[in-house]
């Protein structure tokens, strides 16, 4: 399968700082695979995934040792178009990327910039606010426009671009529960188009299992563990102990198992109607 | 408990016509847990601004131990009874030195210079805020502490209720625990009541023993945590879920499970019931 991402042992340091940020990491994302990405803060979550964006090295000072290939070419050789036409970028603040007067302007800014026609860019415009469900916020102000609306804007901006890669950060961290469902959806249609590797920081994990292909562990620095989502979460104890939840489903119905209430061949549960189903099969087996 | 707040009857309406709140009875008692969830827009933030008197009724009445909040001029006595931690700390903090931040509230309500080191060092040390950041700008230090320096900015007023507006946001799962443990202590040892606003519902099971759901302006659910959540279509109306192993025992209420446990481990104990 093609990689779309090879990291080989990098390792950086920002300016100022004592300890590098990442202490030598060796990865391979498959081009379309969807991977949630998660860790306790200051592990090195966000610094990882802007060394795919080429934020890391091109906007940071700091100390830059091995590689990260984006299809191949390395991002510390790339330019800015050559990044910015692979790779999408949503920040978990919104408002950080906002820059025009009204949501079609901002959608329209990076095509623009790349030179598209006006009928192409009218067709990804109209097709990024269809799957981000924008269509009716397209003449307002971004900053007139609800905390959830604004991600929402932001997403379509990146979608606008259609790169190949597209990778999140913490995109749900600043909004509430409608606004968050909403972003899920928006997710999920990605995967099932299976068009786009997606990258997604997250802590609400309970959103984020049902949707990864694989799962990623950051801790100090490092990849601690890259797995199969259910291969993933298949040790609570050992996630908790590096700060990270499982779902409550999966966590529950692996104590079902350990308590020999469910034979251990049983597929772990990743969301709230596999966790249904599983503890029903247990509650039959008593 | 003592009664510390009654909301009576209260309607909200903002001054440019949008109405956020429709007739809110509430009795807050002393050394309460209580969290505030609902969807935004639901009133939660108007609510809270409502009982610290940044907003006065438009109709209906508040008493805060005997001060009613539509009386003019006693926003300084307010601010010693209610006390508000915005979501974002940088939102809040504003001076040079975590020691100018800290004093800010007592020297504007007029306190002598010893009385406003006493507040200071006292509310520092509730919050864990070393003397060692004293003269440090608080944009300096980290997210958990900067929270915890805008706490002590409240502190230092003693109000008996303290209200934290999303105390949880962009912090991993052990920050997290260690600010809800935090207002847990102020809450056990120094008898504050405390309010949280939030939309972790994890959160609200593990600490709150009071929820209060909001839903377009009108009070849905106020009772035990345990009860609210026991209403999963009431919470709805306010697209709010019950956490996810509440909602396991709630589909297999007729395989014998529980329709209100509030984590994995009471799921555990009443499993083995069965």
């Amino acid at each position: 399968m093609d990689a779309a991402i090879k990291f080989k042992d990098l390792q950086w340091r920002y300016e100022h700082r004592t300890n590098f940020a990442l202490k030598g990491i060796n990865l391979e994302i498959i081009k379309n695979d969807f991977i949630g990405v998660v860790g306790a803060n200051e592990h090195g979550k966000t610094t990882l995934v802007s060394a795919i964006c080429g934020l890391i090295p091109h906007s940071y000072n700091g100390i830059y040792k091995g590689s990260v290939e984006v299809f191949g070419k390395k991002v510390f050789d790339s330019d800015a178009l050559e990044l910015a036409t692979n790779v999408g970028f949503v920040f978990s603040d919104p408002e950080a990327q906002f820059t025009a007067m009204t949501v079609e302007e901002e959608l329209a800014f990076g095509l623009e910039n790349m030179g598209f026609e006006h009928a192409k860019i009218k067709e990804r415009i109209d097709w990024a606010a269809e799957t981000t469900s924008i269509q009716d916020l397209l003449d307002k102000s971004p900053y007139d426009i609800s905390g959830g609306q604004k991600q929402r804007v932001a997403i379509a901006c990146v979608l606008a671009m259609n790169p190949p890669i597209i990778i999140m950060d913490e995109p749900t961290s600043m909004i509430d529960p409608l606004g968050k469902n909403l972003i899920f959806d928006i997710l999920r249609r990605l995967k099932k188009a299976g068009e786009h590797t997606l990258i997604v920081v997250e802590h609400n994990v309970e959103q984020l299992a049902p949707l990864a292909d694989k799962m990623l562990l950051m801790y100090e620095g490092l990849v601690d563990r890259y797995l199969p989502t259910r291969e993933f979460y298949s040790d609570s104890n050992y996630l908790q102990d590096r700060g990270v939840l499982a779902p409550e489903s999966t966590e529950f119905v692996q104590w079902l198992i350990s308590e020999n209430a469910l034979p251990a061949s049983i597929n772990l549960p990743l969301d709230l109607a596999g966790g249904i189903e599983t503890t029903r099969q247990a509650l039959k087996r008593r | 408990m003592a009664k510390l707040i009654t909301v009576d009857a209260l309607d909200y309406v903002y001054p440019d016509g949008t109405p956020a709140l429709f007739d809110i009875n509430l009795e807050i008692a002393e050394e309460e847990f209580i969290a505030f969830i609902g969807q935004n827009g639901s009133g939660k933030t108007t609510l809270s601004k409502c009982l610290n008197g940044l907003l006065r009724p438009t109709q209906g009445s508040i008493i805060v131990d005997d001060l009613d909040t539509r009386q003019r001029g006693i926003i300084k006595q307010l601010v010693t009874k209610v006390g508000y931690v915005f979501q974002n700390p940088d939102h809040q903090l504003f001076n040079r030195t975590v020691w100018a931040e800290i004093a800010y509230g007592p020297n504007n309500i007029g306190l002598s210079q010893s009385e406003v080191k006493e507040r200071v060092i006292e509310a520092a040390q509730v919050a864990g805020v070393h003397e060692d950041v004293f003269d440090t700008h608080p944009y300096f230090l980290d997210k958990g502490l900067r929270q915890r320096v805008a706490i002590a900015s409240i502190l230092a007023l003693r109000p008996k209720t303290i209200i934290v507006d999303e105390p949880t946001t962009g912090q991993d799962v052990r920050q997290s625990i260690e600010v809800m443990n935090f207002l847990k202590r102020l809450r056990d040892e120094e008898g504050h009541t405390i309010i949280i606003i939030t939309h972790e519902m994890r959160i609200v099971a593990d600490y709150a023993e009071r929820t209060v759901v909001l839903g377009k302006g009108r009070k849905l659910l106020d009772g035990p945590t345990r009860e609210v959540f026991a209403q999963p279509e009431i919470l709805k109306q306010t697209f709010v879920e019950p956490p996810q192993i509440t909602q396991v025992g709630q589909a297999l209420v007729e395989e014998g499970l529980p329709n209100d446990v509030l984590s994995v481990e009471e799921m555990k104990v009443a499993f083995n019931r069965k």
